[in-house]
């Protein structure tokens, strides 16, 4: 299961180009496409071919629940390099070979989503087939299953005429790691690379703090080690369904198509992801709107109005006798006059109700006729619409008139508002439908048209924002109706209805999608490979929730190491991740180098020229995007795709581990202070002792009980940023301050953190009582305007052992 | 070591045992002072002089600036000290090189403000005025042309000079100390303080000191602590009005203040240095446009000088509110010499007598 499941999940233009090109020799394809590939240079080449194979090693041994150990050999052999990868996962089956060696040459699999390393690239494939055609040698796999005594050696060679794969040589072997699999390849290649391969393997290594990575080459003395830093193996995926956000028209045609559900319910819950019976019934409703519109609910008319609706539904039954008659009609006008607002369909299941009541108590048959000619006619009584289409529109401008009334702004003339009502009582009486039904676009319509007639009659205004609340005030009051929705099938036929349903999905709330098919290193784990691998004084690391773009869940994670071993010269160092495979190439072209650029990293303590692009100092800065379905610029994959929905979650997850920078930075500062403090004062304060003894003529006075008032002291600082002013307390001292801080702020001051706030004659008095603990910190905040001045004053700690710098 | 300076001297070794004891008892050294900005002057009834007002900052030890103004003062005071006990003298900028042969960096100063307002500090603090810790500015040079005989304690002796006969025409040098001087006799009128070389000139060559028994005392710019200090024992021991004629400025109303108000920086020397007697003669803002004098246009600086003087408390008076609001109004100053434009002799014939006149000084 191992090499096939991963190999065969990148669906993508090298296959719809491999199936279109059939045709023609496989070696013809690869020479055609080997830019997209990754092969497009000797140097190039030995990176994908590196990469391919750690990947497809790292996916063995995990998925086997082994903890990887992998071995990267390059020799010179020749005019050739020889590529040795050797991993301790479960081996391989000789059935197993051509599938996961000859990939290339067959279609690929119904897109599955689950996040693997292995949809990052065009696969092992795409190297073995390089390295046949450039050295004209065989791929050497050797390989050993668990518990079995001896390792099996193969050949594998392509057929390039046939575009077959072919196993030309097979035999045991014996092989000293337990169990894994060597692959041997021999290639045309340079080292020109040396420092994109040395990177992949590094970063590999801190984004794996689970594996441990051996790499020995032409130009290395000693081999470089990367050593295993947790014992923890990342979260095993889990295959997920779509999620209905993420799908796109096409494919739900071909779901509803491909679907065993007879009931749009079914299938939604049947197919996709966080879709149950609840969310299942929100989307059908937002689909029903949509579809089949909703129905406008009217106010009934009171007892003693003309249009009396007992009148109306006696004079609408015969033959049923006068008590049964009256009974009904009574029942009917009683139920209607306890509804504030009514539509034709909720009246309908009124009557009925009733009818089936009366028929109980009477014996009398009230039949489907019947009962539609009384809804009818009660229906005329209450909206004034006959089903010939003639409707009263007078009728409606009461109602048309509150609700418009309420939607628009109080400053609006009430003539003009008046006039308004009476032309949607006018477009809604013309309607063709006496059961008022509209969707929301033709809603929209004909509140358009009615606020631009009287736009135009009354001199009047009625701009989007007005329009767009009276369209939400009548959207509110319209019922979704409770039409059956049309089977799946009849929908997979339809294509407006299909694009109804898409709509009426993206529009409904629903979970994200479950997160165990993605696996994130974990902020533990990124911090724990950056520390690995960086000899830093700080290091921080995010990982945000998941999110959806495109059905596909995805997760950011970023890390963040500085100081220390890192070279403080020149910009810092970007790492990128996707599916915890780095991302070496394209640097420039990749959305997290675009949103590292833009963050502004002064504010978070880094030095970056121009205030923009990447910061400068010694800082690494990691980014790691998992997803289902990674976007790429190209199927190179080297680079992401300007997704605004990923960008944001990078931009997120960096400013969340750049915030504990920006204080680990501040507080080395405000450290740096102190400590020079007390060395300027450690010097000077004996000198100055020493001096008042001889000019005294006394002896040296003893000064330890001024140092260490000085040294163990509280400080408070300000900070003020984007309109907040944060007041920071710090505690060096060996007990509990209680302190008192009052700040006269000259504007009000708003959201203050705790304390109280009180305003004398335009000056506002805040005030904070924090007890800080010795050796702790203690931050007090509030937003002002830019313009304020601000004065604070602090009590409750001795002046001496208070420092305030604010 | 004469008793004075053992005074001065004691009260220096006060203050080293003031931070002494800090210390001792755990304490972190500090040394508190009169705050000494406009803000924080006022009116002194009493003496009809400006003084520092109820509001202190504190040099402490706490912070890295503190302590190296405490350990520079404590350098300083020793200096002094030892100074005061070889009965020596300095001045300012000597103190202010000397302080590189000490032994302590930390204890040298950065700039000779530094120094200067470190003596100032410790004047305060100690009550002991510079000169008493054998400090002098560099120079004064301030001079005075008279009808004044007065006794001068020299190193070299002492000397009895008459100010108009003994001296040639640069007249008498105000030495560093005029308390080493004691009035003989004079048949002075009325004293001039005289801000400009040019103008003070101008009156010595038309025999102006002659013709109206006046003393000019030329200040120089701003007057140096001894010039202020002679003229307030002019008018205080020999009972004389005193007049200040300067340029038409805001610069120059300033060393009116300072003659007549105490400056700001000295203000706890107020009450020895002041003249609060001493009357403005001009030039006014009122003379520029009554002479139709010759004249240039505020700058940016001026206006904005004047209006800091507004706020000062020192010109809070009526006069002075009129006369700069009327300078702000027309937009112009004027200087002393400006006057020549009528003549050589128009400030000595017509513009003085005048104004003298209608102040009821002749």
């Amino acid at each position: 299961m191992t090499f096939q499941s991963t190999l065969g999940e990148g669906e993508g233009i090298a296959d719809e180009l491999a199936e279109n090109q059939r045709q023609i020799s496989i070696a013809e394809f690869f020479e055609k496409n080997k830019h997209m590939l990754g092969f497009d240079s000797g140097a190039r080449g030995l990176v994908t071919a590196v990469k391919e194979a750690v990947d497809n090693a790292l996916d063995a041994t995990e998925e086997a629940g082994v903890l990887p150990d992998i071995y990267v050999e390059i020799t010179e052999a020749g005019d050739y390099y020889r590529l040795v990868i050797e991993d301790n996962g479960p081996g391989i089956t000789k059935e197993q070979l051509p599938k996961v060696f000859g990939k290339l040459l067959y279609g690929s699999r119904f897109h599955a989503r689950e996040q693997s390393r292995g949809q990052q690239g065009i696969g092992i494939s795409a190297a073995v087939l390089y390295s046949q055609l450039t050295s004209g040698q065989p791929a050497k796999i050797t390989s050993r299953p668990k518990g079995q005594e001896e390792a099996q050696y193969f050949e594998l060679i392509i057929d390039t005429d046939e575009n077959e794969p072919e196993i030309s040589v097979d035999e045991t072997t014996t092989w000293d790691r337990p169990h894994g699999t060597r692959i041997e390849l021999e290639m045309e290649a340079n080292m020109r690379a040396r420092n994109q391969l040395h990177d992949y393997i590094k970063h590999t290594a801190v984004v794996n703090p689970h594996a441990r990575i051996e790499l020995r080459e032409p130009g290395l003395d000693e081999p470089l080690k990367f050593e295993r830093a947790t014992d923890q193996l990342p979260a095993e995926t889990e295959e997920i369904r779509p999620h209905p956000h993420g799908v796109e028209l096409g494919t739900l045609i071909k779901m509803l198509g491909a679907t065993d559900s007879y009931s749009v319910s079914g299938f939604m819950q049947g197919e996709f992801t966080r879709v149950g019976k609840k969310t299942a019934d929100s989307v059908l409703d937002n689909f029903r709107d949509r579809h089949f519109g909703r129905e406008m609910a009217w106010s009934p008319p009171e007892a003693h109005d003309d249009a009396d609706v007992a009148r109306a539904v006696q004079s609408a039954v015969s033959n049923k006798g006068k008590e049964a008659t009256a009974a009904f009609a009574d029942g009917v006008a009683d139920t209607v006059s306890n509804n504030e607002h009514l539509t034709r369909f909720e009246l309908r299941t009124i009557v009925d109700n009733v009818a089936d009541g009366v028929e109980e108590d009477t014996g009398r048959t009230f039949g489907a006729t019947v009962r539609e000619n009384a809804t009818a006619a009660a229906w005329e009584a209450i909206s004034g619409a006959t089903a010939d289409g003639e409707a009263d529109d007078e009728r409606l401008i009461p109602d048309l008139y509150a609700l418009t009334d309420e939607a628009t702004s109080t400053r609006k003339d009430d003539a003009d508002v008046e006039a308004l009502a009476e032309a949607l009582a006018y477009r809604f009486a013309d309607l063709d439908d006496d059961r008022f039904r509209l969707n929301r676009d033709d809603l929209d319509r004909l509140v358009a048209d009615a606020a631009a007639f009287v736009e135009e009659q009354h001199d009047a205004t009625f701009g989007e924002t007005a329009r767009e609340n009276v369209a939400d005030a009548l959207w509110a009051r319209m019922r979704t109706v409770p039409d059956e929705t049309p089977s799946v099938s009849a929908i997979a036929e339809d294509r407006d209805a299909a694009a109804d349903l898409l709509e009426a999905m993206r529009e409904t709330d629903i979970l994200a999608p479950p997160t165990d098919c993605l696996a994130p290193i974990t902020a533990e784990l990124v911090e724990a490979g950056l520390r690995k691998e960086f000899d830093a004084d700080f290091y921080a690391a995010a990982t945000r929730d998941a999110e959806v773009h495109g059905g596909d869940p995805f997760i950011v994670e970023a890390g963040i190491a500085y100081g220390g071993e890192i070279p403080a010269d020149g910009t810092a160092q970007v790492m990128r991740f996707a599916n915890r495979v780095p991302l070496v190439y394209q640097r420039g072209a990749c959305a997290t180098t675009d949103v590292v650029k833009r963050i502004g990293w002064r504010n978070y303590g880094l030095d970056q020229p121009g205030g923009s692009g990447i910061p400068s100092g010694p800082a690494v800065i990691m980014v790691h995007v998992a997803s289902t379905n990674v976007p790429f610029t190209s199927e190179s994959k080297d680079a992401l795709a300007n997704i605004p929905a990923i960008e944001d979650e990078i931009e997120l997850a960096i400013r969340e581990a750049a915030r504990e920078l920006k204080s680990f930075l501040n507080k080395r500062r405000s450290m740096q202070k102190r400590r020079e403090k007390q060395d300027v004062l450690g010097r000077i304060l004996p000198e100055m002792a020493d001096k008042v003894s001889e000019v005294t003529g006394r002896s040296r006075p003893d000064i330890d009980g001024a140092l260490a008032r000085i040294m163990n002291n509280v400080s408070v600082e300000r900070e003020i940023e984007d309109g907040t002013v944060t007041l920071r307390v710090e505690n060096y001292s060996d007990t509990n301050e209680d302190l008192e801080v009052t700040e006269i702020v000259s504007a009000e001051p708003t959201d203050p953190s705790d304390g109280t706030v009180v305003d004398m004659d335009g000056e506002w008095f805040l005030q904070w009582k924090p007890t800080v603990a010795a050796g702790e910190e203690a931050t007090l905040t509030y937003a002002v305007s830019d313009d304020a001045d601000f004065d604070v004053s602090v009590d409750g700690v001795e002046s001496e052992k208070l420092t305030v710098n604010a | 070591m004469a008793t004075n300076e053992q005074e001065a001297r004691e009260q220096l070794i006060d203050l080293a045992a003031e931070f002494y004891d800090q210390f001792a008892d755990g304490q972190i050294p500090e040394m508190t002072l009169p705050t000494r900005t406009k803000s924080n002057i006022e009116y002194d009834p009493e003496s009809g002089v400006w003084v520092y007002g109820d509001r202190t900052s504190t040099r402490s030890a706490n912070s890295v600036r503190g302590a190296r103004k405490l350990l520079k003062a404590a350098y300083t005071i020793e200096f002094l000290a030892d100074q005061l006990e070889a009965d020596r003298s300095s001045t300012l900028r000597e103190l202010y090189y000397l302080s590189e042969s000490w032994d302590n960096d930390e204890a040298q100063f950065k700039s000779q403000d530094e120094s200067n307002d470190l003596v100032e500090d410790l004047e305060i603090v100690s009550g002991v005025t510079r000169e008493d810790f054998h400090m002098r500015p560099e120079e004064s040079g301030a001079t005075l042309m008279g009808p004044l005989e007065l006794r001068e304690q020299t190193r070299r002796g002492e000397r009895e000079i008459h100010c108009q006969e003994d001296v040639g025409e640069g007249g008498y040098q105000i030495p560093n100390n005029p308390d080493m001087i004691e009035f003989l006799d004079h048949d002075i009128d009325f004293v001039m303080c005289v801000e400009t070389g040019g103008m003070r000139d101008r009156l010595v060559e038309n025999g102006f000191d002659e013709a109206y028994n006046c003393l000019v005392v030329h200040l120089k710019g701003q007057p140096a602590r001894a010039t202020r200090r002679i003229t307030k024992r002019l008018r205080d021991e020999l009972d004389l009005p005193v007049v200040v004629f300067t340029d038409g400025d805001p610069w120059s109303y300033r060393i009116f203040g300072s003659v007549a108000y105490g400056s700001i920086k000295s203000a706890h020397l107020s009450e020895y240095l002041a003249t609060p007697e001493a009357r403005f003669v001009g030039i006014r803002p009122e003379d520029i446009v009554e002479y139709d004098l010759p004249s240039d246009p505020l700058s940016d600086s001026d206006v904005n000088a004047l209006e800091s003087e507004l706020e000062d408390p020192r010109f809070q008076t009526d006069y002075w509110e009129e006369q700069i609001e009327l300078q702000l109004d027309i937009g112009k100053k004027s200087e002393q010499q400006a006057l020549a434009s009528r003549g050589l002799d128009f400030v000595t014939d017509t513009y003085l007598p005048e104004r003298l006149d209608t102040m009821g000084v002749i």
